[in-house]
């Protein structure tokens, strides 16, 4: 470590973020391989190392002899300012080399408040923002992620992003690299093989025209590259093993556990999530291999906690089977399981007493609107009964503390629907003082989360215009003011976070430029409260004449090209304008498992999704 | 019950683990290792740890230690140390694992080798000749609740041994430590920067030995 970077680490809060050298980590000597890959995270150390993402690709890439795969963080504020003041350049927590040595550096996009920490680490790097003003000898900017389905806003500082799961996609594309690198190949005529991957999409070979009132009239596809691009998928999970290794944090990450990825995507069509269909459709894996592939996690980790993450672990077919053969080994080895996202229609007193024979928390549900009519719109088919009936168990197993997320801002929602919130906690509340089993002498509580509704490219939702920030204000004050009982606390969302959001999800190309001024102007760390400076993007967003209701505030028509047109995650247009109209009409269609409904993303397995009978 | 106590290094980039950190990746690292530890009984069963004199972050150390306790008799733990090591991040690594022979009370003192690269070794050796030849070094500690405490430094440490090495400069300290009064070094490097303009950061600390009341090695 040199002299430089311990100085810097002398003067800030938490060093620990900055030095790598924890168990698990990869060492390679830099010039046996072939490409270097920095793997970066555009937010903490400890946000960053809790995401499973990139445990998976960090092991994968690193198997391969000839690949060294490191990682980096954006530095907090403390160390942002030392590593400018001392000249050191962004680098990796590995070989703690400069970014600007790789062959490529990777980005993964997870939400659109990380946009300003991907300028902030690229300038950290000394790395040139946009991709044209890049020359040969700088590494390939790449991007993987859900936030690829429409990066549209950072298109022009990328050269590469890809479409989809990274598990055989990412490979490819490391080796087309490197044999092109070989062949004395230019960075573009390398490009020009990329996009024959699947998945690999090459923002500057697609030119985009607009209208005169700003939507795009045009997408067109250059240099040879695909006209759409469809995203990469593994077909059969079970084909993929699960990381038995993990680079486990020594300072604590937000999710310090040991993680088995149970299935990937989701039955249950929500209309609001984008993650439900970008990873359609679901894909499960064996329990045993599932068990197996967590009990060696935890050998090599010495986790003392697993989580089942998914989507939806709850709708795993043989979850059941799967508990027991982790119930096998987990108590002698002192290990403990959480199951993060139980759904309440399918939670069993079963799975009650497996998950708290190890361990007790706090229960979430999420319900996500107050009425069954907007339930039904937004296809939660979660039912009132099914709540009640799910909270008593959890009653009836010892809990007192319930949290409950909702959504503002839905489509269609009324401030009747609004009120129904208030209703839904009030009546968990009764039910805890009604049930005969509840603990003795304690009382319950019962907290309200209320998200603002952002809508999503790639759903349903994608045409509605959000609530402006007046009108979201006025729902959450009729919330306030609805909640009657002192059981029941209430935290929301800063509606103006939700509006950003909004702007950058729907956003197209004009708004890179909007993304480096605001970062020019100090923004950065966005999704961070203490840092977030709502009134200097007003500032920017009026003196560069863009206006930012237009991408979040304005309906798209259902026949409107779409700035993310040209990208297919496999669901069809016809099929979200069909489930929009089914929302609109408050009508439900049923999970993937249960039927089938057309949504096109089976040719992606090049069959039917489920064996129904 | 018997107490086992491992000595291992932290040095370079372990050097920034805190103590807080350090029990977790301990705990992880014991637990990894498959060695006989037991673990408390109850709700949620965790590995029993002591660690003594533990250090200041930035600090590196060649003696630290932690104490764990195993109901196994006979165990060969030499066998076992490079075990453990390989389950621990770069910068920590296992000198030795015996059955402790000493109470972690006992520890009075630790020493320390303060580095200084080539470059600051004249500045440095200004300081500390200034320092040794000072008769008094008053530093004000902070103490818990925003209480302040004066330490005359020189009743702990009248002089500190220089060495030149590599062209660098080495201060040799020992200074007290342990449960009852514990000096940090950083108060004398403190003291030097307020005396003579050299920082803090200029000096690299590392502990070399830790002693006990009667001036015998900690084991
Ligand atoms: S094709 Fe049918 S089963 Fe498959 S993801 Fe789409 S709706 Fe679900």
């Amino acid at each position: 470590m040199d002299e430089k970077l311990r100085a810097a680490l002398a003067a800030v809060q938490k060093p620990g973020r900055y030095t790598g050298g924890e168990p698990g980590c990869v060492y390679k000597e830099k010039d046996r391989v072939d490409l270097r890959f920095a793997f970066c995270f555009p937010d903490t150390y400890e946000v960053g190392m809790s995401f499973l993402g990139m445990k998976i690709l960090y092991e994968i890439l690193n198997k391969r002899e000839n690949i060294w795969c490191e990682r980096a963080f954006m530095p907090w504020v403390d160390m942002k300012r030392q590593m400018e003041a001392l000249d050191i350049p962004l680098y990796a927590l590995e070989s703690k080399d400069a970014l600007s040595r790789f062959d490529v550096v990777g980005f993964t996009l997870q939400y659109e408040l990380s946009y300003t920490n991907i300028l902030a680490m690229l300038d950290l790097a000394h790395i040139p923002l946009y991709a044209k003003d890049r020359g040969e000898d700088d590494p390939f900017i790449v991007a993987g992620g859900p936030c690829v389905c429409n990066a549209e806003p950072l298109a022009d500082f990328f050269d590469l992003m890809m479409l989809g799961e990274g598990e055989v996609q990412l490979p490819d594309v490391c080796d087309t690299i490197i044999q092109g690198r070989r062949e004395g190949l230019s960075k573009k005529e390398i490009l020009k093989r990329l996009y024959k991957i699947e998945g690999v999409y090459i923002p500057a070979f697609y030119e985009v025209d607009y209208l005169p009132d700003g939507r795009v009239a045009a997408i067109t596809a250059k240099e040879g590259a695909p006209a759409v691009v469809r995203k990469a998928i593994i077909a059969d999970m079970n084909s993929q093993p699960l990381p038995e290794n993990f680079v486990v944090p020594m300072i604590g990450a937000v999710h310090d556990r040991a993680q088995i990825e149970v299935l990937r995507g989701c039955v249950r069509g929500c209309r609001f999530c984008q993650a439900g269909f970008l990873y359609r459709p679901m894909r499960e894996r064996n329990a045993d291999m599932l068990s197996r592939a967590g009990q060696n996690l935890c050998a090599n980790t010495g986790y003392d906690e697993i989580s089942l993450t998914s989507l939806s672990t709850s709708d795993h077919s043989q979850l059941e089977t799967l508990l027991d053969d982790m119930l096998e080994w987990t108590p002698k080895e002192h290990v403990s399981m959480s199951l993060p996202s139980l759904r309440i229609d399918n939670f069993s007193e079963s799975l009650v007493r497996k998950t708290t024979a190890v361990r007790k928390s706090g229960l979430t549900f999420a319900p996500e609107a107050g009425t069954q009519r907007l339930r039904d719109v937004i296809n939660k088919n979660v039912t009132e009964q099914e709540i009640e009936r799910t909270c008593s168990l959890a009653f009836d197993a010892g809990y007192t503390s319930v949290k409950l997320y909702f959504m503002l801002g839905l489509p269609t929602e009324t401030l009747e629907d609004v009120e129904g919130i208030a209703d839904t906690a009030q009546r968990v509340v009764e039910l805890y003082y009604q049930n005969p089993n509840k603990p003795k002498g304690r009382g319950v509580q019962v907290s309200i989360s209320v998200a603002c509704f952002v809508p999503k490219p790639m759903t349903p939702f994608q045409f509605v215009g959000q609530d402006t920030q007046d009108r979201l204000r006025e729902k959450q004050q009729h919330l306030l003011r609805s909640v009657k009982s002192r059981k029941i606390s209430v935290s929301y969302h800063d509606s103006r976070t939700s509006f950003l959001e909004a702007v950058f999800a729907k956003g197209d190309r004009r708004l890179s430029r909007v993304l480096e001024e605001a970062y020019r102007r100090g923004c950065f760390f966005d999704s961070w409260e203490e840092q977030f400076r709502y009134d200097t993007w007003l500032e920017v967003f009026r003196d560069l004449g863009v206006d930012p209701a237009f991408y979040a505030n304005r309906a798209i028509g259902l026949d409107e090209l779409t700035p993310w047109s040209h990208l297919d995650y496999g669901v069809t247009k016809d099929y979200l304008v069909r489930e929009y109209q089914k929302a609109l009409n408050a009508r439900t269609t049923p999970p993937c498992n249960r039927q089938c409904s057309g949504c096109g993303a089976n040719a992606l397995l090049g069959g039917p999704c489920f064996a129904y009978n | 019950m018997r107490t086992i106590r491992v000595w291992f290094t932290k040095t370079g980039e372990a050097s920034y683990i805190s103590l807080l950190d350090l029990q977790r990746v301990m705990q992880r690292a014991l637990k990894r290792s498959g060695l006989p530890v037991w673990y408390t009984l109850g709700f949620n069963p965790h590995i029993y740890m002591t660690f003594a004199a533990p250090l200041s972050l930035g600090q590196e150390s060649l003696c630290e230690t932690v104490d764990f306790k195993t109901e196994e008799d006979g165990y060969d733990w030499d066998a076992a140390a490079p075990v453990l090591s390989a389950c621990l991040p770069k910068g920590i690594d296992v000198v030795r694992i015996a059955p402790a022979a000493l109470d972690a009370n006992d520890i009075a003192g630790a020493a320390y080798a303060v580095r200084y690269a080539p470059r600051d070794a004249a500045a440095a050796r200004a300081a500390w000749e200034a320092y040794n030849a000072a008769p008094s070094a008053e530093v004000v500690k902070e103490g818990k609740h925003g209480k302040t405490k004066t330490i005359e430094l020189k009743t702990h440490l009248p002089t500190a041994r220089l060495l030149v090495e590599d062209g660098g400069l080495t201060a040799l300290l020992r200074l007290p430590a342990g449960n009852t009064l514990n000096v940090n070094p950083v108060l004398v490097l403190g003291w030097l920067e307020d005396a003579s303009g050299l920082p803090v950061t200029a000096g690299r600390i590392l502990r070399t030995d830790i002693y006990t009341k009667t001036g015998e090695k900690f084991s």
